[in-house]
């Protein structure tokens, strides 16, 4: 057992385990969580009007569709606040939170996390005044490839974003580091072990997009740079690309087997077992992103092979998860009474907007884990690559497993930050489950368009390619538009209602975080991170070296004459 | 560390479908020749006029083999004079064509509707890849790559008679 350490004894809730917030904490959190929401509301209310904007049907009989103009204005709106804003605060406000909780202590330096969030928010400022005041020049999306170039502020917001989030980062070990100082030989609780490993893959990720946005981007856009070279870009874009995906997915991990297992009524099956999944990705997060530039020109096939293989490792640690938490909820079911081999997923609290949004999440992260796979396998994702299957993938996943399970930790962390019961839990209820049908039919319908070779990214309502058969898809994708709409305004009717209007008092209730330390079953071991770190590097030799050396081509000698203009995004 | 039983014919079970998985992959290389794109060479986008890009354009090879050089530009598809704007390129069925196509500007992309021909032009970069058209009919030729507000209208034809 870890004994209870809260220093600032003054500040320290009554009951450590309450789900009451002390005052530090509530302007802390609370800073992060809401800034999150502000982001979301900018880039969720997107999303319904791009899939209008995108079907002919829908632009033949409402030829003026409110919200937006300028359809790829919308879509960096929503790529920009939806996958890099508004996750980010959230996930540095939530690790803050389960940290804090889980170890019985504040994060090492408050002002520091302020530094950070300031840094954060600034960058989110300078990002949506940017993006809403030159919506033709900073239209280039979120992954921003050159040779297009967007304005400076742009790239300034991004590099804010990510020093803040390092700055987190820094806050969030060095936190680790003064509970490990006191608890030598304890295993550190799961919940934070999940995620350390998460700010580590964050922090050798982004070193890829910094150095890309630090050395190429932001100088072109300054003018002071004339030339790029877009393959270098799209290479160190993609080494910082695909761990972000676990960046996302990581915290919705943390509270699937530490929370989750807890809320639905039953017990976490293996907490080694977690750990052990947790360094996996640790490890492979990283040496795989070559695997969304198969059809990139650049980069032989043996290096994609390579990474290739990697992602197919990758994907062990989200089968052992799937069956490490599907057998907790095994366990929560026969709690419950459930007795056949069939009846425990109905045994669930379906009626519980926590819970049952992450179990809506898990739903659609089996399609999405599947469609993930094809993604993976090269020569299938030359059918779909910048198809529409991609977006109907990463809806299933982003936009469905870890979006869900974001809100359902919303549903009782919103409240107790406000120190009110959520607002309806019949409005919460009703908004998880039009986000799983809206989510469903979303991506069957952009699926099955992408299969006819509908691109992603285009506004195929004015597409002279478009296909009958693409041109019925895009209108099924709308028909999930209207639902995904509804679900989203009842999400943010509870955001609103809880921080406005909410009169009942919060229920009595204990936070879902475990604060005792970790199963002594689990190797210490596990925690030398130091020897993780070093593996890490070794494997980005392997698989990153050969790609760099191909980009730059090395073989025929460094020659600047090969790096090519850069021009703005074209005019209409 | 104990693993459990049943936890360890799971892990059994995703090994098998992982090693399906690889074997898949070896036999479409082998057998299938499936061939992921890779570096053919790169040149100057500004200076295209001293490359094969100079004329873009369809050539006959050999019997039943075309080359077809295409320099994709915001917003269309440039396959010579003689495909025109938008481009339409006609071969006759049981052709095999190899494609050469670079970007003279900003990123694009390069599918064929219901063939698994798909490119990312990379400015400065030489995209090569070989399809067949055995089936005759109509078939599109999308920028799938995110290229700016005309985007959406950049598309070629190919017509296999
Ligand atoms: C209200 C529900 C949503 C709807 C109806 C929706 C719809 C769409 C559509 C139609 C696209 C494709 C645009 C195109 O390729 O032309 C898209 C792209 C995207 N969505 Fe969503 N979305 C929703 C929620 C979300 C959420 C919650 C997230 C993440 C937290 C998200 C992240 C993204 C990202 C990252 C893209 C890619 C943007 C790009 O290609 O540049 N979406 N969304
Ligand atoms: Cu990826
Ligand atoms: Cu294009």
């Amino acid at each position: 057992m870890a004994s209870i350490t809260y220093p600032q004894s003054a500040e320290a809730p009554a009951t450590p385990g309450t789900l009451k917030l002390v005052q530090r904490e509530r302007a802390m959190i609370g800073a992060h969580i809401i800034t999150a929401l502000i982001a979301l509301l900018f880039g969720i209310f997107m999303g319904p009007f791009q899939t209008f904007h995108r079907s002919p049907t829908f632009v033949q009989y409402f030829p003026t569709i409110p919200v937006f103009t300028f359809y790829y204005q919308a879509v960096t709106v929503h790529g920009v606040m939806n996958a890099l804003f508004f996750t980010t605060f959230f996930i540095v406000g939530f690790c803050y939170f389960v940290t804090e909780r889980s170890l019985q202590r504040p994060i090492k330096s408050v002002p520091m996390g302020w530094a950070a969030f300031a840094s954060m928010a600034l960058g989110l400022v300078l990002m949506l005044f940017t993006i809403l005041t030159s919506p033709q020049q900073s239209a280039v999306l979120y992954t921003f490839y050159p040779p297009m170039i967007a304005p400076a502020l742009f790239y300034i917001g991004l590099v804010l974003l990510a020093l803040g989030s390092w700055l987190a980062s820094a806050n969030i070990f060095l936190t680790y580091r003064d509970w490990k100082r006191e608890h030598r030989n304890e295993r550190v609780p799961l919940a934070v072990f999940a995620i350390l490993v998460n700010f580590i893959v964050w922090c050798v990720a982004t070193v890829g997009v910094a150095l890309e946005i630090v050395f190429m981007l932001l100088p072109a856009s300054l003018g002071i740079l004339k030339v790029t070279d877009p393959q270098l870009a799209r290479t160190l874009f993609w080494f910082f690309g695909h761990p972000l995906v676990y960046f996302w997915l990581l915290p919705a991990y943390v509270s699937w087997y530490t929370m989750l297992p807890r809320q639905a009524g039953g017990k976490l099956f293996s907490e080694p077992l977690a750990r052990v999944a947790f360094v996996m990705f640790l490890l492979f997060a990283v040496p795989v992103g070559v695997h969304h530039q198969f059809s990139d020109p650049g980069i032989s096939a043996s290096s994609k092979g390579v990474q290739t293989l990697l992602t197919l490792v990758v994907s062990i640690p989200s089968f052992m998860t799937a069956f490490n938490v599907g057998a907790a909820l095994e366990n929560a079911a026969r709690n419950r009474g459930a007795k056949t081999l069939f009846d425990w997923p109905f045994k669930q609290k379906w009626n519980d907007p926590v819970v049952a949004a992450q179990l809506a999440g898990m739903l659609l992260f089996v399609a999405g884990g599947f469609s993930g796979l094809i993604n993976a396998s090269a020569q299938l994702n030359a059918t779909i690559h910048n198809t529409s299957w991609v977006p109907a993938h990463f809806h299933q996943t982003l936009g469905g497993a870890v979006m869900l399970t974001y809100i359902g930790i919303l549903y009782w962390l919103l409240p107790a930050i406000r120190g009110r019961a959520l607002f309806s839990k019949r409005a919460a209820l009703a908004q998880v489950f039009t986000w799983l049908i809206g989510m469903t039919l979303f991506g069957l319908a952009m699926g099955e368009a992408g299969l006819q070779g509908v691109p992603r990214r285009a506004l195929t309502s004015q597409a002279p390619y478009l296909t009958p058969a693409g041109a019925f898809w895009m209108d099924v994708t709308a028909i999930s538009g209207v639902i995904l709409l509804i679900s989203s305004i009842l999400l943010f009717v509870n955001v609103i209602g809880t921080l406005f209007f909410s009169r009942q008092p919060m229920p009595e209730g204990e936070v879902p975080i475990e604060t005792v330390s970790g199963d002594r079953s689990s190797p210490l071991w596990l925690e030398r991170w130091g020897i993780w770190l070093g593996v890490i590097g070794v494997l980005l030799l392997i698989a990153y070296g050969p790609v760099v050396a191909e980009v730059l081509d090395f073989q025929e000698g460094w020659n600047i004459m090969r790096f090519i203009p850069t021009s703005n995004a074209p005019m209409p | 560390m104990e693993i459990n039983k049943l936890e360890r014919y799971w892990l059994m079970a995703v090994g098998i479908t992982l090693g399906a998985f690889v074997a898949a992959t070896i036999v479409a290389v082998t057998v299938f020749g499936i061939r992921l794109p890779a570096p053919v060479e790169r040149i100057d986008p500004q200076r295209l006029d001293q490359t094969i890009f100079a004329n873009p354009g369809v050539r006959k090879i050999a019997d039943n083999r075309y080359e077809a050089v295409i320099v994709a530009r915001s917003w269309a598809f440039d396959a010579g004079p003689e495909a025109g704007n938008p481009a339409v390129l006609r071969f006759p069925r049981g052709s095999q064509v190899t494609f050469y196509v670079t970007s003279k500007d900003v990123m694009h992309g390069f599918q064929i509707e219901k063939h698994t021909l798909n490119l990312e032009l990379v400015p400065g970069q030489v995209a090569r890849a070989t399809a067949n058209f055995n089936r005759p009919g109509t078939y599109h030729i999308v920028c799938n790559h995110y290229c700016g507000a005309g985007h959406q209208v950049m598309y070629g034809t190919i017509v296999v008679e």
